[in-house]
């Protein structure tokens, strides 16, 4: 059985199942407690289960991420929730030099088990100092998982599982995303990392998108359809893990390659992937793997040139029909 | 220079066989007629020969390999003698076992390589599959950005059904037992009028494959399967003008209208009938050793032919095909018996030839389709036929023009391809 509900609900749902679960899952983070969060996902926790596993904190993100790498470090499973993902930079070095390199550099006999819950992206004109994508800095760290659902039954079974493993992970929500709704299953249920979801099934072009891009890709492939265009949808869902088998075995079908990301297109994931397309499937192209991401600059505050820098739903169908060369690459000045 | 020897067709339409057994190794002298190599298709093997006498020097497949038919398995030359590669490498670079694949083919036709032309853009799919069926990439149309040659450009070029799409549109999903477009294949792409190939009594379309090889036109060519031959097989009919209603119907389905005919023995008496009959706008006619012509045909023949069920009584009446029986083809032989196995094929063309012949009396006359026809016609035949007679065709109207060709049998296009293929190509040409 499945009900629709939102994706702040399927959220929610997951941390309250583990809370429930694992005495020593905690949530931090600012107005997450007595205010239910600003996307309202931790709502009703702090009645729930009290203030010392729910926690307001102040605006001082390098502490917050500090506190969640060491409380894991000491063997709790903190969550740490992050307004917006661009205030994650203040906590890098945590990240980055200690929750990422605890394992390694004990022996594997520390683990870090911690999690940042943060969103990213654009929507709603907030600037260039909230609407970063900001996938590609973690998914270059190794040590750090990146998950990145777009649906709300991805989020919980993800979340979920997160909760249940023993490595940081980044876990990236999308501020567009949390009013969406989508079937969850009833009960209980995880979601492995590593392995992707096949959104749309087609034969004609494999359309990789993640995050935010997933319901614009579904929206051009549903356009495209009627053009009689079958494209194929999937979402990796996490990053790292890349399941990069399920991406292969489409190439090996389509043999054309549509990447879609809403971060800026240089240095990132959607490069990466394409090079590992290009060298594990190069005999399958029939055609160029086409990039469509966001343009390299900050994200404009004016909502039509905010929706200029990121990709749109005409960008991803062209972008399809230059693969199956039924689109020239650029148009030529009259 | 070097030649191919080429993997043979094996069979009823098939496109690919494997390669059992090299008897060659780079390096061996052989000389016309030495068995080269075993191939099999799914129901017989065969063996290749060399038609060329030389040195292997460089042999395309190993044992075990799927090759594509009429593609070369192996180059036959002079004694180190170089292997002309293309000077810019695409897929080579990665594989220097592939390096080879490279090396330019024209065809079976025995013609020299070439040097090799720039290589144009291709999608590295596109070279993988060129490579895998043995094609020179650089001999098939693009149609990608900037004429980059892609996956459906290799596809069309090596079997039928993208390329013909693109310049007939045949509503395959109508067509049934009563006829429709199901046996009306794509031989090559093309632009123009289609060229149409028509076989004769007791062969199928696969056997134009050879010959178009060596056409020298721009036109697609189609070739179908007669009723009770080929992909055909299933259909009949009891008389021939039951046959030429039969094809008018598929070419109907396929919405051919307008077309060039070239046609062998029965299939040229189709071809003629329905050039005559004016609902088609035929724009060239071509036939080879026609029926119809006169009462006359070989009975002993057509009884012979169809009631071998063993090699030895088969090849005695195959050779009665040609003047020259060294020029058939081994696998021909095999090919004919392995389509009858187990299927109702000869049972079928027995009740075909019942309805045209009766022993050794054509029962049809294309005589006045002929006449009545008013576009570029010509007709080739052996003297040496000893199937249908080469006096029958005397008297012939004056439009209609007459190559005989000494020292051929019922099959000029095999026996003297070349020529047969320029004498064609130019009728089609002809008619612009």
């Amino acid at each position: 059985m499945t009900r629709e509900i939102m994706y702040r609900d399927a959220l929610r749902e997951a941390i309250d199942e583990e809370m429930a679960a694992n005495p020593l899952v905690f949530i931090i983070g600012e107005g997450i407690a007595e205010r239910g969060g600003s996307y309202k996902v931790t709502e009703g926790l702090l009645t729930k289960y009290g203030a010392k596993r729910v926690r307001d904190t102040p605006i001082a993100e390098a502490g917050m991420i500090g506190v969640g790498v060491g409380a894991a470090i000491a063997g709790a499973r903190p969550i740490v929730e992050i307004l917006y993902v661009d205030f994650a930079m203040l906590g890098m070095d945590m990240l980055v030099n200690q929750a990422a390199k605890f394992r390694l550099m004990t022996g594997g006999n520390g683990r870090v088990p911690f999690i940042m819950r943060t969103q990213g992206g654009t929507g709603g004109g907030v600037a260039a100092q909230h609407s970063q994508s900001l996938e590609a800095l973690f998914y270059h760290i190794p040590g750090l998982k990146v998950v990145m659902p777009s649906q709300p039954a991805d989020a919980k079974g993800l979340l979920k599982f997160a909760l249940r493993q023993e490595d940081p992970v980044i876990f990236l929500e999308h501020k567009h995303l949390y009013m969406t709704k989508g079937p969850v299953p009833e009960g209980e249920y995880v979601i492995e990392f590593g392995k992707a979801d096949i959104k749309r099934p087609g034969k004609d072009v494999t359309l990789i998108a993640w995050s935010n891009m997933v319901p614009r890709a579904l929206e051009a492939a549903a356009k495209l359809a009627e053009e009689g265009i079958e494209v194929e949808v999937i979402d990796p869902r996490t990053l790292v893990p890349l399941d990069k088998e399920a991406i292969l075995a489409s190439v090996a079908k389509t043999n054309r390659v549509v990447i879609v990301q809403e971060a800026v297109r240089r240095g990132g994931v959607a490069s990466d992937i394409a090079s590992i397309i290009q060298e594990e499937a190069f005999y399958s192209l029939d055609a160029p793997i086409e990039i469509v991401a966001g343009l390299n600059i900050p994200i404009p505050f004016n909502l039509e040139l905010e929706k200029a820098s990121v990709p749109q739903v005409p960008d991803i169908m062209s972008a399809v029909r230059r693969t199956l060369h039924l689109q020239p690459r650029a148009i030529a000045a009259q | 220079m070097a030649r191919p020897i080429l993997m043979p067709q094996v069979g009823q339409d098939l496109t690919e066989g494997k390669l059992v057994t090299l008897k060659v190794k780079v390096g061996d002298k052989v000389k016309k007629g030495d068995i080269v190599a075993e191939v099999e298709s799914e129901k017989a093997t065969f063996d290749v020969e060399s038609f060329e006498t030389g040195t292997i020097l460089e042999i395309r497949h190993k044992e075990g390999d799927t090759a594509t038919v009429l593609q070369p398995l192996m180059l036959v030359g002079d004694e180190g003698e170089k292997l002309v590669l293309p000077a810019t490498e695409t897929v080579a670079a990665a594989t220097p076992a592939s390096a080879s694949m490279n090396v330019s083919v024209a065809g079976s036709s025995g013609v020299s390589l070439p040097a090799a032309p720039g290589a144009g853009r291709s999608s590295p799919l596109a070279r993988r599959l060129a490579s895998e069926a043995g094609l020179d990439i650089r001999q098939i149309p693009g149609t990608g950005p900037g004429g980059a040659v892609v996956m459906k450009d290799v596809e069309s070029y090596r079997h039928t059904a993208p390329g013909e799409a693109r310049v007939l549109n045949f509503p395959s999903a109508t067509s049934s037992a009563a006829g429709g477009a199901q046996g009306i294949k794509s031989l090559q792409p093309g632009e123009g009028d289609p060229v149409l190939f028509i076989h004769g009594f007791g062969a199928d379309l696969s056997s134009w494959r050879p010959f178009v090889l060596l056409m020298n036109v721009k036109n697609p060519l189609l070739a179908l399967d007669l009723p009770g031959h080929g992909i055909s097989q299933a259909a009949t009919a009891s008389s021939f003008d039951g046959i030429v209603s039969h094809v008018r119907s598929q070419l109907e389905a396929a919405g051919l209208t307008r077309l060039h005919l070239i046609g062998h023995s029965l299939g040229a008496a189709v071809a003629t009938e329905l050039a005559g009959g004016g609902t088609l706008d035929v724009r060239s006619l071509t036939l080879m050793s026609p029926a119809g012509l006169g009462p006359k045909v070989n009975g002993d023949f057509v009884e012979g032919f169809l009631s071998a069920r063993t090699e030895a009584p088969l090849r005695a009446w195959l050779d009665v095909l040609v003047h020259d029986a060294a020029k058939l083809p081994g696998a021909l032989l095999r090919a004919t018996l392995a389509g009858r196995d187990g299927t109702s094929l000869a049972a079928q063309q027995a009740r075909i030839a019942g309805a045209v012949f009766a022993g050794s009396t054509q029962l049809f006359s294309i005589r006045h389709a002929l006449q009545r026809y008013e576009g570029p016609v010509r007709m080739i035949v052996g003297m040496n036929d000893h199937i249908i007679p080469p006096d029958n065709t005397v008297a012939l109207p004056a439009h209609v023009a007459v190559h005989r060709l000494p020292q051929v049998g019922h099959l000029p296009q095999l026996e003297a391809a070349p020529l047969v293929a320029r004498l064609a190509s130019e009728n089609v040409r002809s008619a612009g």
